[in-house]
């Protein structure tokens, strides 16, 4: 533990620091232990307290100065925590923004969410802890054990042998109880996931009228996860056992030890009572070290997990000339275009070539898992693809992954994002510079008006998260809204209705269709019927182009398109 | 509180009791160490003439020094035993709670997420009995044994340092709490909507790339982690000074101890060896107090645990008891007469005055946007609900009065069937625990899934859990399926279940539903036209009343609205494909 604190920056400084202050620490630690000792010697030989007030003012300051520079320890790696903590996560924010949703998916956006909020928060905690205890347990032990060898070799080598003690029992039980753990920890872990299984099928069981009877069974297993766990427990506990046990033995020993050399006099009373000050003191750094054990875990996964996304490699950029927005006579051409997929959620692609001019309406279709939403995030710039080249204008690009390219992109997905301010703003979000009357005129065309009369603040209520939910259908108007104002010449929707009742999608689609004129559309859906309105089809069929052209043209053909019609319609006849 | 906390501590006081017994006990050897330490140095500081003066507390201070550990050890042990047994207690607790509100839990808790959090909250439970209130009961009592202990020696005294721990005890705690407890709420809210505006713009991460303002999105949220730092920072140092101020106050109790000893032995009322011991056991008992501040100030983060656990509470309905109908007919009769509806916490009507009859066999759907009663209906029909107004009957009893026993009759099917974290063969024969393999393995073929469980390795031995998702969204209707054959009900509702699957997917599932439900009643929930055809009646909801009725081909022939949306699905150019096959 703690070798990989060197890895931040500006810990040496840090470290420094911590170390200084430590050394005082103990320095008084010892002071204040040989003045209270001093000054109980006196008044065991009869002084008075009245003549011995020097010296208990001396013992308080020292006391005062301790703590005092145990606070500004604590002070100074908290807030250099804190600060390593927030660069983390600004660090690690932009490379997930700068990865796209090719990471996200991969990842899990929860996963990295968290890591973003718990995981910083943990390694804030697990510096803020660690610093401090990792240099007091090498410093403050190693100072009192020199100065009490000087007091009393006795004691001192009581202490000293103590040490080994304890490590060689904890290593032991350690190996012992992890050994045992591993074993509990399956059964903790499947009783633990029965009882969260049963609250989450609860509704089925209740439809299959097995809802009560599963009560007694929950109980049943309730009791035998507490059985497993205490088992657990009882060896878990062991380690802090055998720390405690011969802590206090050894001071135990040290205190008989020094009473019967006090008895022979071979000593004198104000060592034998600094020595039994001080050594509880030597071992407290210590015991302290294994408390707070999970945390200080976390905190080092956390970070580790953090390092590995920042560290990530990042492929070039190349930025596709901006100057030049695609207009009527623009031409993109896909040639061999390959992405193979890493994980589930995104279907790979093999060989995709084809070209489109200008204003062209293109509907993308295919079963699941055909490659359509890859496609979609392809030409959106969301992805790199692995192979091929895309031709732009005169250009020859191997990505369309720049901001050049995705500024001139309206994207509407099947959950358009919303986030948390007015609905002005929500709308504005392609095209900050939109006027108030652009905004007005978009929400009549994306037929909002009447949400937007019944809202008590009209186009500044708030919505997104948490504010005012919107329906499936009201967060599409949005996103149509949000794409008339910004007036971009490339539209990209994946699966936009979808989810819609076929009412609401029936209104949208009458909105819908004045967005693409004079557009370059990129349409990918199951809902066949949006296909009537488009110039040309993909279809995709295991990642590959099955087919391609005009409804007409796909329907004469009796292909692919065809049988997806058929299939389709076999509900429906 | 009174739900949750106090009728489980009444329940297991006798382990209570002892946790807290030994927790004192193992605090009291810790000091009884130091203690004995004190005399015996001191006493041997006398030297004695022979070495069995100091035999005792030789003794003392080995027993002490070994039996603390022990029972500390013993102490973890039994409070983690009882409060384990309390946790037991509580899981079974919230499940009957939440089983009385089951078949609405999802629209009321939205997701499973929320059942995790109830879950863990219960473990929060766990951390609020053993970090916080027993470490203070067993700091208070270890005040008052302080307190007593130096009573027999001088009242006087006795007060005066019970001023002093009172300030380390109940004051510092509960001020610094008080204060905290305002920014930590702060922190606590800031940081759950930067959570959900994170959750939220990962979710959007296209959207942001196209704008092309990630950085601007990374600079709000360092701007907003820039005011939960200073509220963070602020926290801290009112602790840092906390810690610092209590310190100061066991500085102070322990000059009081050495003033007041010394001059107990001055006026010859205390022996002389008692100054060291009397001293060195206040260090060590005062540093046990220390904790309670951080104990204490662990409270509002239960507060939100025992929160949301309080709210369940409030929406249960009395448990029923009364005595349940029983159907034994297999012919159902469905009829609402008149029936008007709305949730208990609402004011607006969801159904308005619905009449609809519904025989043996046959086979209806149910359309309408989101909101438009749809699900009320099914909620009615199973009696997870009760009309405001009207009458539900099934053959002519209230479902309501008819209990979970009703779902022996109708079976329904969602959009989330539950798998089950057991074998596949467990999961279907679940809807019949009488049934024999065979009949399982003969509603596997009926819904077409027999031939894919048999490729997998371990065929309907295979565990859920053991390859990530074994079946696709389709096939997990398919059981769920097979589960509805399986018990023989005789009404089957459709509560959507094809939502979310594709076209393909979806006609394949209906195909199969349809030709294995032949004879059934069928109440079908859907948001789209595919498949309305072979209904017999189609019913389109809109606010809360039945605005079109009538089979597909009436439809179809008297309105113009649902040729219009039919049409939507089946536009020209297929319409003009299909005449020609």
């Amino acid at each position: 533990m703690g070798r990989d604190l060197l890895a931040y920056k500006g810990i040496m400084k840090v470290l420094a620091s911590v170390l200084f202050i430590t050394l005082i620490e103990v320095a008084s630690i010892i002071l204040q232990a040989k003045l209270l000792s001093t000054w109980l010697f006196q008044l065991f030989n009869g002084s008075i307290f009245r003549k011995t007030l020097t010296i208990g003012i001396l013992f308080i300051t020292t006391f005062v100065i301790r703590h005092f520079v145990v606070m500004i320890k604590k002070k100074i790696t908290f807030h250099y925590a804190q600060r390593t903590s927030i660069t983390m996560k600004k660090q690690l924010l932009t490379k997930i923004f700068e990865l796209g949703p090719k990471f996200t998916n991969k990842q899990g956006t929860a996963k990295l969410v968290t890591l973003a909020m718990e995981g910083t928060t943990q390694v804030r905690t697990y510096l803020e802890l660690l610093i401090p205890k990792m240099v007091a347990a090498f410093v403050i032990p190693a100072v009192i054990f020199i100065y009490v060898f000087f007091q009393d070799k006795l004691s001192s080598i009581i202490l000293f042998l103590t040490l080994p003690i304890i490590v060689a029992f904890m290593i032991l039980l350690g190996l012992a109880a992890n050994k045992k753990m591993e074993k509990q920890w399956d059964d903790y872990h499947l009783l633990s996931n029965h009882y969260l299984d049963s609250l989450r099928g609860m509704e089925t069981l209740k439809y299959l009228g097995l809802s009560k009877k599963h009560g007694a069974t929950i109980d049943d297993v309730s009791d035998s996860y507490r059985k497993s766990t205490m088992g657990t427990l009882r060896i878990a506990f062991l380690s802090s056992f055998a720390l405690d046990f011969f802590t206090m033995l050894s001071v135990a020993s040290v205190a008989v030890g020094l009473g019967l050399r006090l008895i022979n006099g071979e000593l004198l009373l104000d060592v034998a009572l600094l020595i039994l000050i001080l050594s509880p003191e030597f071992f407290l750094p210590i015991k302290e070290v294994g408390s707070d054990y999970h945390a200080t875990l976390n905190g080092q996964e956390a970070a580790k997990a953090i390092r590995t996304i920042i560290e990530e490699e990042e492929k070039d950029e190349l930025v596709v000339s901006s100057s030049k927005g695609w207009n009527r006579s623009s031409i993109l051409k896909l040639s061999s275009v390959n992405y193979a997929h890493e994980n589930d959620q995104q279907s790979a692609l093999s060989s995709i070539g084809f070209q489109v001019k200008g204003f062209e309406r293109i509907g993308i279709v295919g079963a699941s898992g055909a490659g359509k939403s890859t496609l979609i995030d392809i030409l959106g710039g969301f992805l790199q693809p692995d192979q091929g080249t895309f031709r732009v204008h005169d250009q020859i690009l191997p990505t369309l992954t720049s901001n050049g390219w995705r500024k001139q992109v309206t994207y509407l997905p099947q959950h358009p994002y919303l986030f948390s301010d007015s609905l002005a703003e929500n709308i504005r979000f392609y095209n900050q510079d939109a006027t108030r009357d652009m905004v007005e005129k978009a929400v009549v065309s994306a037929g909002l008006i009447e949400m937007m009369k019944s809202l008590p603040n009209g186009l500044d209520e708030e919505i997104g998260n948490g504010q005012r939910s919107l329906s499936g259908g009201q967060e599409q108007r949005v996103a149509l809204a949000r794409a008339l104002v910004s007036d971009r010449p490339i539209l990209l929707l994946d699966e936009p209705t979808a989810h819609l009742d076929i009412e609401t999608e029936y209104e949208l689609k009458e909105k819908m269709l004045g967005l693409f004129e004079n557009k370059l559309v990129f349409f990918a859906t199951h809902r066949l019927h949006w296909m009537e309105q488009m110039d040309r089809i993909i279809v995709l069929k295991d990642g590959e182009i099955a087919e391609m052209g005009t409804l007409d043209e796909l329907m004469k053909l009796k292909g692919e398109y065809y049988s997806l019609i058929l299939t389709q319609l076999e509900g429906i006849q | 509180m009174k739900t949750w906390l106090i009728p489980y501590v009444k329940l297991h006081y006798k382990g209570l009791l002892l946790s807290i017994f030994l927790g004192l006990f193992a605090l009291f050897c810790g000091s009884a160490l130091m203690f004995t330490s004190g005399f015996l140095i001191s006493k041997s500081a006398l030297r004695p003439e022979n070495i069995l003066m100091v035999y005792v507390p030789i003794v003392g201070v080995r027993t002490f020094g070994i039996s603390r550990a022990v029972i500390q050890y013993l102490s973890r042990l039994s409070s983690h035993h009882t409060i384990l047994g309390i946790l037991s207690d509580m899981r079974g607790k919230l499940y009957r709670v939440l089983e009385l509100q089951a078949a609405f839990l999802h629209s009321r808790l939205k997701t499973g997420s929320v059942l995790g959090v109830l879950v863990d909250d219960i473990d929060h439970l766990q951390d609020l009995f053993i970090r916080t209130i027993l470490p203070s009961i067993v700091s208070l009592g270890m005040y008052a044994t302080v307190v007593l202990s130096l009573g027999w020696f001088d009242w006087t005294f006795a007060i005066l340092i019970a001023c002093y721990v009172f300030l380390l005890v109940i004051l510092i705690p509960i001020a610094s709490l008080a204060y905290l407890r305002i920014s930590l709420k702060f922190i606590k809210k800031d940081r759950n909507i930067q959570y959900q505006e994170l959750t939220d713009s990962t979710l959007g991460i296209r959207d942001w790339m196209v704008t092309g303002r990630q950085s601007e999105l990374i600079n709000q949220s360092q701007v907003k982690d820039q005011i939960v730092t200073r509220l963070e920072a602020k926290a801290k140092k009112v602790k840092r000074l906390r810690d610092f101020i209590s310190q100061l106050v066991i500085g102070a109790i322990v000059i009081s101890m050495v003033y007041w000893s010394s001059g107990m032995v001055g006026s010859d009322r205390l022996s002389v060896t008692m100054i060291a011991a009397f001293v060195l056991v206040t260090i060590s008992i005062s540093e046990a107090f220390l904790p309670v501040s951080d104990a204490i100030e662990k409270l509002p983060e239960y507060s939100d645990s025992i929160h949301r656990l309080k709210q369940l509470e409030e929406h249960i309905g009395e448990d029923d008891n009364h005595e349940y109908q029983t159907l034994s007919n297999n012919n159902m009769l469905i009829n609402l007469k008149d029936v008007f509806f709305k949730y208990p916490d609402s004011e607006r009507f969801v159904l308005n005055g619905i009449d609809l009859t519904i025989s043996q066999g046959e086979k209806i759907a149910i359309l309408g946007r989101s909101g438009a009663g749809k699900s009320s209906i099914v909620q009615l029909i199973t009696g997870v609900r009760g009309a405001t107004q009207g009458q539900v009957e099934i053959n002519g009893y209230s479902p309501q009065a008819i209990g979970d026993s009703l779902f022996e009759k109708i079976s329904v099917l969602n959009q989330r069937p539950h798998l089950f974290n057991t074998t596949i063969y467990n999961n279907i024969r679940l809807a019949n625990q009488n049934a024999a393999a065979e009949e399982v393995y003969e509603v596997a073929r009926k819904v077409g899934l027999y031939d894919y469980i048999m490729t997998l390795p371990k065929g309907f031995d295979t565990h859920m859990s053991e390859s990530g998702s074994i079946f696709s969204g389709g096939q997990q209707q398919r059981i769920a399926l097979a589960r509805t054959l399986l018990k023989g009900s005789s009404v089957v509702i459709l509560d959507e279940p094809t939502v979310g699957l594709d076209p393909e997917t979806e006609s394949a599932l209906l195909t199969t539903i349809f030709t294995a439900l032949q004879d059934k009643t069928l109440i079908w929930i859907t948001h789209h036209l595919t498949g309305v055809q072979k209904m017999d009646e189609v019913i389109f909801l809109e606010d809360g009343k039945i605005v079109m009725r009538g089979s597909h081909q009436e439809l179809m022939k008297k309105d113009a609205r649902y040729r219009g949306l039919y049409y939507l699905d089946v536009p020209k150019s297929v319409r003009k494909y299909l005449s020609g096959i």
